[in-house]
């Protein structure tokens, strides 16, 4: 197998490096999962390696523990509220920051991306303080606008990357074809975006629902999202209770990566 | 013999023009990308824009389509200033150089886009898209997206997308840029013949002489954001106005003389009439000089170089007077062209032929 004869030196090392990469992601994040997957079939009541058994009680117990499931719809509510709330916010904003013609197009776009520079942990202080400050307590909607706000450069961003790169003739096209600034929108540049504000919206569900950085300074004291609730049961629980719950967030996780994969197409999303 | 920038030439100006362009300025900051710039065009007429990049024949086209707003000026469309109006409501039509084609929607949608934002009854859609498609030959294509089409089928898309609109005025941003070379010729005659079956008032963008000839019936030849010349292209071929024209044109011959009173007098000995004094140029078409053997007459030089062209012989003969000039001739089978390094000497067929510019 001389697969390296006629390649330049910097594409052998080139190839290396990306199979590297490659093992090393897999070493990192796959085997992990598959480990806490098995474990969460373990019939013993705390976590060990190898299994001793296989059992389904541990699932069985997930959707039994009310607050683990109410955990679950806290953070699926507060992930597609942080969807929205991109969509809502972060495309106009890519839109103003790539196609507009007023001052400070550059600055708005850094301006943007600042929230997702400051450490979370930073912003999520920030958020309560401030929040104590002008009387506004921690809750699940405090929660979802700080990881909105955390969050809505990855929008920005995509939309902006895909955007960058239609050919500005076709907006052109469409208002020499007799369109208004709002159909040329519609029927061109929307459907065209499509892709970039789905990978979005995958992203910044995501972080809606996983974020815990954020999260733990400002979701509200009735409202525990999953992966607080999460936290406090391995303090103080080491039941497979917890393999179980990652069991179900890799499930979801896949099932979204078929969705989208189906949907749209994976090639699409990078984009 | 020198001719002031010629006006509309001999096929034009009986009725109004559709298109009239009055002293149009554009500005980018501090740099003047068009000055005062003045065009009528005729109905049904060809009219090119032709110039090296940066001359502003781009400019005026987005300043027409309405994408640019110029700095001062009129812009008319059957006696109505339309600088005022906005893009979707011109009554003029855009082939975009990348032709701009929606990647989403299939041939018939793209078509047809102009009369759903009009939001013609689909009846009359389907039944108009089909019939420009016929026009463009392009039936059978409805369903195929931009991307499962060729270069040429692309072209006619981007053509039919507008023809569907029925514009006032058809505006080409150098729509033969994206196609391969050997498809570009069959194009351009294609294009011409279909916009005059139509009778459509164009204005055509190029940088490309060769197109510039094929598709117009005038040529605007564009330098600075001003025009040089305005004229039908066998004028602006064997006349060209001034220097500039004459060398974006086509290949030329020039040398620096005096002219005396009336007259210059040519290296071969024969006189071209002018009314321009002191230093000139005198600047000749390569197939309007012949060689002859180096006996035959006073301007002598050195075959350096000689090439088939198809029928046409190039020589570059290297003259007494340091010029290189450039020869062709029609090549008869039997004849064997003039070896390199032969002696010879070169004579101007009709001293008439021959512009004279202020040196």
């Amino acid at each position: 197998m001389k697969w390296f004869r006629g390649r330049s030196l910097v594409d052998v090392v080139g190839i290396g490096l990306v199979l590297a990469v490659a093992v090393f992601s897999l070493v990192l994040l796959v085997a992990p999962s598959i480990i806490v997957v098995v474990i969460s079939f373990d019939t013993r009541a705390y976590v060990t390696f190898p299994p001793a058994g296989f059992t389904l009680r541990w699932y069985k117990a997930v959707f039994e523990h009310g607050e683990l499931v109410e955990a679950m719809l806290n953070s699926l509510q507060v992930g597609l509220t942080v969807t929205v709330l991109c969509i809502v916010l972060g495309v106009p904003t890519a839109l103003a920051c790539v196609r507009g013609r007023f001052r400070g197009t550059t600055a708005l776009s850094v301006f943007v991306l600042v929230p997702h520079m400051v450490p979370g942990i930073v912003l999520g202080v920030a958020v309560l303080f401030a929040g104590a400050l002008v009387g506004v307590s921690p809750s699940i909607w405090l929660q979802s606008i700080s990881i909105t706000v955390f969050i809505v450069a990855v929008m920005v961003r995509t939309v902006q990357s895909r955007l960058m790169r239609l050919d500005p003739a076709l907006e052109e096209a469409a208002a020499n074809l007799r369109a208004t600034p709002f159909q040329s929108l519609r029927t061109v540049t929307f459907p065209l975006l499509m892709p970039a504000i789905l990978a979005g919206a995958v992203f910044t569900f995501v972080e809606g629902f996983d974020n815990l950085s954020v999260a733990i300074f400002t979701h509200g004291f009735r409202d525990r999202p999953l992966p607080v609730e999460l936290l406090a049961l391995v303090q103080y629980t080491s039941s497979p209770i917890v393999a179980a719950v990652s069991g179900v967030q890799i499930v979801l996780a896949i099932a979204a990566l078929v969705v989208v994969s189906t949907s749209i197409g994976l090639d699409k999303v990078n984009e | 013999m020198m001719q002031g920038p010629a006006g509309p030439s001999n096929t034009v100006e009986t009725t109004a023009p559709v298109l009239g362009i009055g002293a149009v300025g554009k500005r980018f900051g501090a740099t003047r990308v068009l000055q005062n710039f003045t065009l009528e065009v005729a109905e049904g007429e060809i009219v090119t824009l032709l110039g090296p990049s940066g001359c502003g024949k781009t400019t005026l086209l987005r300043c027409v389509a309405g994408f640019w707003e110029p700095n001062g000026g009129t812009i008319e469309i059957d006696g109505q200033d339309i600088v005022d109006v906005p893009v979707n409501r011109r009554p003029v039509g855009v082939v975009f150089q990348s032709y701009a084609l929606f990647p989403h929607l299939t041939v018939a949608r793209n078509v047809g886009y102009a009369l759903r934002m009009r939001n013609r009854p689909r009846a009359e859609v389907a039944q108009r898209v089909a019939s420009v498609l016929e026009t463009v030959s392009l039936t059978g294509f409805e369903n195929r997206y931009p991307s499962q089409l060729s270069g040429g089928q692309q072209q006619r898309v981007a053509i039919a997308r507008v023809l569907v609109m029925e514009p006032r005025v058809l505006l080409l941003d150098e729509p033969f840029n994206a196609l391969d070379a050997k498809l570009r010729g069959a194009m351009q005659v294609e294009l011409r013949q279909l916009i005059k079956r139509l009778g459509l008032t164009s204005i055509f963008v190029t940088h490309d002489q060769e197109e510039a000839l094929t598709m117009s019936d005038r040529i605007a030849v564009m330098s600075g954001g001003k025009i040089e010349q305005v004229a039908s292209p066998d004028e602006i071929f064997d006349r060209p106005a001034t220097a500039y024209v004459a060398d974006f044109i086509g290949v030329s011959n020039f040398w620096e003389t005096q002219a005396e009173t009336g007259h210059v007098r040519l290296p071969d000995g024969q006189t071209v009439m002018t009314d321009l004094t002191g230093g000139v140029k005198v600047m000749t078409r390569p197939h309007n000089l012949r060689l002859g053997p180096p006996e035959a007459g006073p301007w002598k030089g050195t075959v350096s170089f000689h090439r088939n062209v198809g029928p046409l012989i190039e020589y570059h003969v290297e003259a007494s007077d340091g010029n290189v000039i450039r020869v062709s001739a029609m090549r008869q089978e039997r004849d064997r062209p003039v070896k390199d390094r032969s002696q010879v000497s070169l004579s101007v067929i009709d001293p008439a032929s021959c512009s004279v510019y202020p040196g």
